[in-house]
């Protein structure tokens, strides 16, 4: 298959797998907090395992490009946040009536899963087994995520299936920028290590601005730390015994 | 290189550190209570920091094997997490014979000198590995007790205790260091085949350390977006300085 397909298809199911997201609701009608606490972060532990991949691999290339490359993924989500006025929003609120919030917390999760797209296309262009390590690792934390996400969508109102939708909504620029990083890299091949820098960068900063204050706030302090640990040690060991 | 050389250094390394601690209670010379957010915002940089000398650890070990650098992080998760079950435990029952005061100064101090436990294997393990992984977790380490120092004599020195004891109990808390580091690097010099379960397990107690302590209690007293790009970019720095000693 053409590499640039398999990316599409990889960030495709990816991206699908956010559909899943929604089936707590079809059989709790509302999750307790903690249980969305818990979500936000096994969904922080997936994304801190595909960063400590990401990152393994790319210091064997330029690591002053890495550096540089990571500085600007945190530069630009930190910016992104600043210019949308989402740096201080409280993502996970149930009761928030106010009207613009649905639509702020689809954004962020749109700028989300951008940043998480950029990681597909750079895993891919490492190599193309990496590259389907990695959308499944994203496809996994694309679950917890779009529960959360329904959890609030359905607090206000929408539909469950509607929530579904939109959940896989917020996911498909993940799909675009995969299939664009990916080409810019064949094309440019000397930005790869600043591309796996970006995404490395974008993603521990995603972690630590958005999914573990929420995480915090929604359960123990203990039981995050524990998921969060979890999920990043099965994500390393699955990445240890994948086959070079 | 012979080994009682070595040793001698792993001592000293691990002395270092715990001495860093002290540093922590320097800034209250100057001025008699130092901010929560300043405190925070430190935490925030060792948080960073230790999470970039987990990502080494865990990739030094997955050299020696992927599956007991795994068991080994589970052990680290498992040991702090029981320490600090037991420390609660113990403070309860001390709870009667001592003031509100005391209680929460010994509780810190406590809960501090159990934590370094931990990382005094975590130094003692690196020097198992290669020499540059000895000075980045002997380095991150250092920095993280600055900030713990800090928070120790937050808490002793506005209840009336002179700054050099503040500055001697923080390096109390950290002594369990250069104690066990010592141990810790003798036991995977004689079975090697225990250097990855080591690895993993530093790196487990320090990541249990740092989401279960460190990043919430930053939180709490900074803006996230502050707390967040701290972390995160020390982190990256912590993995680029680790590949170029």
């Amino acid at each position: 298959m053409n590499p640039t397909l398999s990316v599409l298809l990889y960030a495709s199911l990816a991206a699908g797998a956010a559909s899943l997201g929604a089936l707590p609701f079809a059989l709790r009608g509302r999750l307790p907090l903690a249980w969305i606490g818990w979500a936000n972060a096994v969904a922080a532990g997936l994304m801190l395992g595909v960063a400590h991949a990401l990152v393994s691999v790319g210091m064997e290339r330029e690591a002053v490009h890495v550096a540089v490359g990571a500085a600007l993924g945190i530069g630009f989500i930190a910016l992104t946040h600043r210019a949308t006025g989402t740096g201080d929003l409280d993502l996970n609120r149930l009761d928030e009536t106010r009207p613009e919030y649905g639509y702020q917390v689809l954004l962020v999760s749109t700028l989300h899963a951008a940043a998480e797209g950029v990681a597909i296309g750079t895993a891919t262009a490492l190599s193309l087994k990496f590259g389907a390590f990695t959308a499944a690792a994203i496809a996994v934390h694309n679950v917890p995520e779009a529960t959360v996400l329904s959890a609030i969508l359905t607090s206000r109102g929408v539909r469950r299936r509607d929530a579904a939708g939109l959940a896989v909504a917020a996911d498909v620029n993940q799909v675009l920028l995969a299939v664009v990083t990916y080409a810019l890299i064949a094309a440019a091949p000397p930005l790869l290590p600043w591309a796996v820098g970006f995404a490395v960068g974008a993603l521990v900063y995603l972690v630590m601005a958005e999914l573990l204050p929420e995480a915090y706030r929604q359960a123990g302090r203990t039981s995050i730390a524990l998921a969060t640990i979890l999920a990043m040690a099965i994500v390393v060991l699955l990445d240890a015994l994948r086959p070079a | 290189m012979s080994d009682v050389p070595v040793t001698v250094t792993v001592f000293w390394y691990a002395l270092l550190t715990a001495l860093a601690t002290g540093v922590g209670a320097l800034p209250f010379a100057l001025v008699r209570v130092v901010s929560p957010r300043l405190v925070a915002l430190a935490n925030a940089v060792a948080a960073g920091l230790m999470l970039g000398a987990s990502f080494a650890l865990v990739v030094e070990g997955t050299r020696y094997g992927g599956g007991p650098t795994e068991i080994g992080v589970l052990l680290g998760v498992a040991f702090v997490l029981a320490a600090e079950r037991l420390m609660r435990d113990r403070e309860v029952s001390f709870a009667g014979a001592v003031g509100a005061g005391a209680k929460r100064m010994l509780l810190m101090v406590g809960v501090m000198t159990v934590h370094s436990a931990a990382e005094g294997v975590a130094v003692g393990v690196s020097f198992g590995g290669t020499g540059a992984l000895a000075l980045a977790i002997t380095m991150a380490i250092a920095v993280h007790n600055v900030p713990e120092g800090l928070a120790i004599t937050a808490v002793l020195r506005p209840r009336g205790v002179s700054l050099v004891r503040c500055a001697g109990w923080s390096v109390f808390s950290s002594l369990p260091q250069p104690l066990l580091a010592v141990p810790a690097f003798l036991f995977v010099q004689a079975f090697t085949s225990a250097l990855p379960y080591g690895l993993g397990f530093a790196a487990g107690a320090m990541m249990f350390m740092v989401f279960e302590e460190l990043l919430p209690e930053a939180y709490g007293e900074a803006p996230r977006a502050a707390v967040a790009a701290l972390a995160s970019l020390f982190l990256v720095a912590m993995v680029v300085f680790q590949h170029y000693l």
